[in-house]
């Protein structure tokens, strides 16, 4: 939050709608005391795509783990101590030398909030909901992230419940790096499915 | 992948993406949301997507941050 407040510009349409929410719905106590600056500062700094990198790496070096998070992404998850809203039913799904996954939400943002942050602009975006489930191989190489034509691809569409998270393939050559440092490796997209590492 | 990465950066959400949101008005009306699926809905996010389905498919076009605030706006509405 800035302390700004100076130079305040006029409210837009939306800006003015937004703060007539705020008004009625903390006049009816639903908001508490530092709400909104708590959630904000949690989205803006603690949850992202670095926790769900912690993950990838985590299950790229211990292969036990690896196979509780295949099992009950949701548990694996909170054994690192992630989870929360849009995490309660998390399902793991794992890249393979013949297998590429990715995750779309046709209908609206659906994305898990707690390994990935809020979602991109463009995952909300109408073409991306459409163009992934219709057009997977064609939308992906316009992407950056071109598969071999025989190389299957599976769109997983998060429904009301399930949230799914891709565990991307450990790139070659990384044997000899720490969990950390593989961590740093481990991309947003990558996660998502719309690149490779 | 060859060389080793440095971590500076890791525990920044925007690492390797934009910023959770783009204006101080997007996070006040996605906190609101948060606040009111806690409060009056028990933490039960369904009602709240229903609405933001609706919401963007009534105007495909229209910004997100705008869909998500129209969404709440009529799940407010229907508040007892």
């Amino acid at each position: 939050m800035s302390a700004g407040g100076h130079h305040p510009a006029p409210a837009s349409p939306v800006e003015q709608r937004v703060a007539a929410l705020e008004a009625l719905l903390t006049e009816r106590g639903l908001v508490p005391e530092g709400f909104i600056e708590e959630i904000t500062r949690r989205y803006e700094s603690e949850i992202g795509p670095m926790n769900g990198a912690k993950v990838v790496a985590r299950a790229w070096v211990d292969p036990q783990y690896r196979q509780r998070l295949l099992a009950d992404g949701t548990a694996a998850i909170a054994e690192l101590g992630f989870g929360g809203p849009e995490g309660d039913h998390m399902v793991v799904v794992q890249n393979t030398p013949g297998v590429h996954n990715v995750i779309v939400c046709t209908l609206c943002s659906c994305y898990p909030w707690p390994v990935l942050g809020l979602p991109p602009a463009w995952y909300k975006d109408p073409p991306y909901r459409a163009r992934m489930v219709r057009e997977p191989r064609t939308l992906l190489a316009e992407m950056g992230c071109p598969l071999p034509t025989d190389a299957e691809i599976r769109v997983w569409d998060s429904s009301a419940e399930v949230r799914y998270l891709v565990l991307p393939e450990r790139p070659p050559g990384t044997e000899g790096i720490t969990e950390a440092e593989l961590a740093g490796l481990v991309t947003r997209d990558s996660m998502i499915g719309t690149a490779r590492l | 992948m060859s060389t080793p990465l440095s971590l500076s950066g890791l525990d920044l959400p925007r690492r390797n993406g934009e910023l959770a949101f783009d204006a101080p008005w997007q996070s006040t009306v996605f906190a609101l949301a948060a606040a009111v699926i806690e409060h009056a809905f028990d933490g039960d996010r369904e009602p709240f997507r229903q609405q933001l389905i609706a919401a963007i498919a009534a105007q495909p076009g229209r910004p997100y941050w705008e869909s998500w605030t129209a969404a709440l706006e009529a799940l407010v509405q229907a508040l007892p």
